[in-house]
């Protein structure tokens, strides 16, 4: 055994109980001082078994499971398992529904990356503004409360159509919501970025090589800030999303700021994707009658099925695979988040254990999705 | 008049050097039991402000306004139960916090308060060097704080108390430059200048106009005297759980967390003593002590702002400010003080 004196590393234990570390992520440090020289996740502490759970349950139960993943993002959650589930069960959603799906997804989008930005920065030690960002959620998840019922775990998109249709008001809402929140969203913006010690703690910190991004599997905004303009919305539209005039957010810079400036300018797409959809928002039914409530649990599936959506976190892949009986044979998920932390061990060899924390908050980890 | 004489001569049957001596006890005890309420005054009113500022309410609970919250969470941690990790090293862990406490407290003690109404001069002691044991009681603060890493048998301690050695090496020698040109300054107006009392009256001019740039380097170093954000490397809470008190509960955090908000209103005491004048103002021998007051609490609201709207300084990045910047900016002060008393300013 060697003896701790001429060991001269310190093994050093992040969560999965730390203020740091996001959810239940266990961090297994190696220390050479200050500096990190490995970095071991260790993951699982929030397991649930949603995967398994699911080919217990009928197709249409299986949506709260996914609310739960990323709860955070749960419109999304529920986005990719639909499209998945709709292709599979052969249930075609009218064109509303398509729309008003976009409208909330792309909410909850906006509201997923200012938590993000909330707790990227108390990782940093910036305690304000984390309550600006809740202030703008807190609007959003109003509007969630008035159109679902729910804060959170919405629960709101159903086989086949939503269980709610937008009425006049709430799109009135949704409008007085979108006029007033670009403004605010600079300001919390210019709250960061004009910080001089933010600019330092985050600018040439956690630099992500495209190829390296490309061969561990990263998606969504951590691939966009290393420079790929991949983005399943644009190269592979579902929905409606073919319809609507936006752009892609990219940026060359690879480090922790570029994540947090494409998060940003995606928040800024959001809401014009948004403005589009309510402009275009079709009249008609809010859901199939072949996926009445009353008929949802006799729907039958056979076959197997790959769905791939952009979730907040990156491309959500949902694999189901049907036996033509009403619940599933087997479900699998693709979760962007785990395969981004794949690359945390790679970002954190030989740098500080403040850039360790910077570059981890970067990755916006949820941990309802990377345990399932 | 001054306080000490009044209260010596309402003692005056015990003799003369037993009423002086009886008469300095009870002002120290005043001026620690106003030290203490003013702390804590400070923590409600920084709850408030912090919660102003983040658009939340603030403590509301207990009685009027949330105003006897600290007293609760004083009263907490006083009946909470001490948990204290296994393998510590014993008395240097209960010690550590004391230090701090007890070097802080002594620190009010030197300040000049200046006259108040009818009571005369509230400044305890009149000491030559008052100046010196200031910042000799500021000195001795890391100690506890290395201490009390050191000792408690936990990675993140040990961590977080050489943080914040590797922190105040890098800016204690600034700050003793900067305040060795108001001793410069001082002394060049013929008061004595390591008493501190002499450096509020050769203040005719606030030393913060003649030196900017020592103002400068003497607020950041009292911000990471008192080790708020952004100085807070440390602590920081989102890396070493709380760095050096990790391991401390119950009353022993309770002196820690004081300790904290007692160095900021210590540090902004000092501040407005050594360079915006202390208790000079209008009026001032009637209504010294107000001035002083208003004028610290300017340098609280500032320093308080400071914290919650900065993001922590990585420690490599404030070590390499302290010595690259700090100290170049403070020997470029001590020139320019040298000129400015050749010149005849004052």
């Amino acid at each position: 055994m060697e003896s701790n004196l001429t060991n001269r590393y310190i093994e050093l234990n992040m969560g999965p109980q730390h203020p740091s570390t996001h959810g239940v992520l266990r961090l297994k440090l190696t220390l050479d001082g200050e500096t990190v020289k490995k970095v071991e996740p260790v993951i699982g502490y929030l397991h649930r078994n949603a995967e398994k759970i699911c080919e217990l349950d009928f197709y249409c139960d299986a949506l709260i499971y996914f609310d739960r993943m990323d709860y955070v993002g749960a419109m999304n959650m529920e986005l990719g398992y639909l499209e998945a589930a709709e292709k599979l069960l052969n249930i075609e959603p009218p064109e509303r529904v398509k729309w008003i799906r976009v409208i909330m997804a792309e909410l909850n989008r906006i509201a997923s990356h200012l938590v993000w930005a909330g707790a990227f920065g108390l990782d940093l030690g910036m305690l304000t503004p984390f309550f600006y960002v809740f202030e703008e959620r807190e609007k959003i998840l109003n509007l969630f409360t008035e159109i679902t019922g729910s804060r959170q775990e919405t629960n709101y998109m159903s086989i086949g159509g939503v269980y709610q249709d937008f009425n006049d008001k709430i799109i009135f809402k949704i409008k007085e919501f979108l006029s007033e929140f670009p403004k605010k969203l600079d300001e919390v913006y210019n709250l960061f970025v004009k910080n001089d010690i933010f600019i330092s703690r985050t600018k040439n910190i956690g630099i992500l090589e495209p190829e390296v991004a490309l061969s561990y599997g990263v998606t969504g905004p951590m691939l966009r800030a290393s420079g790929i303009p991949y983005d399943v919305r644009k190269d592979e539209p579902y929905l409606v999303y073919d319809k609507i005039n936006f752009t892609v957010p990219i940026s060359k810079k690879k480090d922790v700021l570029a994540r947090f400036i494409v998060r940003f300018e995606e928040m800024r797409q959001s809401v014009k994707i948004i403005q589009q959809a309510l402009d275009k928002l079709p009249d008609g039914p809010f859901f199939n009658p072949k996926a009445k409530k009353s008929l949802m649990i006799r729907l039958r599936g056979e076959g197997d099925v790959y769905a791939r959506t952009e979730s907040t976190k990156g491309e959500f892949g949902v694999y189901i695979v049907g036996d033509g009986s009403v619940k599933p044979y087997r479900v699998h998920v693709r979760s962007p988040a785990f395969k981004n932390l794949s690359v945390l061990p790679y970002l954190s060899r030989d740098v500080l254990i403040a850039d360790m924390v910077a570059i981890s908050g970067s990755i916006d980890l949820v941990f309802g999705e990377v345990d399932r | 008049m001054s306080l000490l004489t009044r209260i010596a001569m309402i003692l005056s049957f015990l003799g003369h050097y037993p009423s002086y001596i009886l008469a300095y006890i009870i002002e120290t005890l005043i001026v620690i039991i106003f030290g203490t309420v003013v702390v804590a005054g400070m923590v409600y009113f920084f709850r408030k402000y912090m919660a102003r500022v983040q658009m939340r309410i603030g403590p509301n609970r207990v009685g009027k306004f949330g105003v006897l919250q600290v007293m609760a969470d004083g009263l907490k941690l006083i009946q909470k139960e001490s948990i204290m990790p296994q393998g510590r090293d014993d008395l240097p862990y209960k010690v550590a916090p004391l230090i701090i406490f007890i070097a802080l407290m002594m620190g009010f003690i030197f300040i000049p308060y200046g006259p108040l109404a009818w009571l005369g001069t509230l400044t305890v002691t009149h000491s030559d060097v008052s100046l010196v044991i200031l910042f000799a009681l500021i000195a001795i603060m890391p100690i506890g704080e290395l201490l009390s890493g050191i000792v408690s048998n936990n990675k993140y301690a040990v961590l977080g108390s050489l943080r914040g050695v590797a922190k105040d090496i890098s800016f204690e020698v600034p700050m003793m430059l900067s305040v060795l040109a108001i001793v410069m300054m001082a002394s060049a107006r013929g008061v004595s200048p390591l008493d501190i009392n002499g450096v509020v009256q050769a203040q005719n001019i606030p030393f913060a106009i003649l030196e900017p740039l020592g103002f400068f380097v003497f607020l950041i170093s009292m911000a990471a005297r008192a080790s708020y954000s952004p100085f807070d490397m440390g602590e920081s809470d989102s890396e070493l759980v709380t760095g050096n008190t990790t391991e401390y509960s119950g009353l022993r955090f309770g002196m820690f967390y004081l300790g904290l908000f007692g160095t900021i209103f210590l540090g902004s005491l000092i501040l407005s003593t050594l360079y915006l004048g202390g208790y000079n103002g209008p009026f001032e021998s009637y209504l010294g002590f107000i001035w002083l007051l208003i004028k610290t609490l300017v340098v609280v609201v500032i320093s308080l702002t400071i914290w919650l709207s900065m993001p922590r300084v990585r420690i490599d990045k404030f070590v390499t400010f302290g010595w690259k910047y700090l100290l170049p900016i403070s020997f470029i002060n001590l020139v320019i003080t040298g000129f400015i008393i050749l010149g005849g300013i004052s």
